[in-house]
């Protein structure tokens, strides 16, 4: 099997995982292995890619804001806003990473300028999250499951996108985001004990 | 004639435990291989995955960290 093989090939520490992706017991990733990466194509600079990862946060933490009206319930209606600030502290460390990186000192406004308008984060659209995962939008859990779904699936384009990045400098802002995308998942998996 | 390498010293972990595992690492510490078929992938997988269809596990190692721990499924 696989993990032999790879054992055989002289790979340090070789862990099968039994059971398969069916025995997985938290959020999967959809789509092939390219999806999402028309935003990340290997060719970015690190300020480059924060200025996508930033667009992507803003669309998500957007389509939270939008959910706030539609939703009858209060007790989802303030989850979405919860989620909304979230994306807005994320949006800050960015933000800041971006000032280090570049040795600027761009105000929000300004750096807002060059955003890009790409699918919300993850790679697919708010529509596609929806069709998918058809969440009832007035059920506490159903909500931030679906935000867990969304960050899942975000975390795994980062982190495919590090593996095509060119340059080690972008590799590894990817990388630190995919850290934090999983620290975001542990923070919502939270949310659901509360 | 190295006995040892027809001996099994992988582990097998089941997935709540390598979950565990890979979250005690940073993103990039370890390696996620899912060794299935680009349709399986596409239909669901574990989020930072690398496909490596086990047909082509042998031509791609290379593409890998062998000094990483890998996960294999």
């Amino acid at each position: 099997m696989a993990a032999q093989l790879l054992n055989g090939m002289g790979f340090k520490e070789v862990i099968n995982m039994t059971g398969g992706i069916k025995a997985w017991d938290s959020n999967t990733a959809i789509g092939p292995e390219d999806l999402g990466l028309t935003l990340f194509t290997g060719k970015e600079s690190p300020e480059e890619t924060l200025i996508v990862a930033y667009s992507m946060e803003k669309g998500l933490m957007e389509f939270y804001l939008s959910m706030v009206p539609k939703v009858t319930n209060d007790d989802t209606r303030k989850v979405f806003e919860k989620l909304a600030t979230i994306e807005v502290k994320h949006q800050e460390r960015l933000l800041a990473e971006y000032h280090r990186i570049s040795g600027s000192a761009e105000s929000r406004d300004d750096f807002e300028e060059r955003l890009v308008a790409p699918a919300m984060e993850g790679g697919l659209t708010t529509e596609e999250y929806i069709d998918r995962y058809r969440p009832d939008l007035n059920v506490v859990v159903e909500v931030v499951s679906l935000a867990m779904a969304i960050e899942a699936q975000a975390l795994d384009l980062y982190q495919r996108a590090a593996d095509r990045s060119d340059t080690e400098a972008s590799q590894s802002v990817l990388i630190d985001i995919a850290n934090e995308e999983r620290a975001h998942l542990k923070q919502l998996a939270a949310l659901l004990d509360a | 004639m190295r006995w040892k390498q027809f001996f099994s010293r992988v582990k097998s972990l089941d997935a709540p435990a390598a979950r565990s595992f890979m979250e005690t690492l940073a993103a990039d510490q370890y390696n996620l291989i899912d060794v299935r078929q680009p349709g399986e992938y596409a239909a669901k997988h574990i989020p930072g995955a690398k496909l490596i269809p086990l047909g082509d596990l042998s031509d791609c190692a290379g593409d890998i960290d062998p000094t990483k721990p890998t996960v294999v499924y």
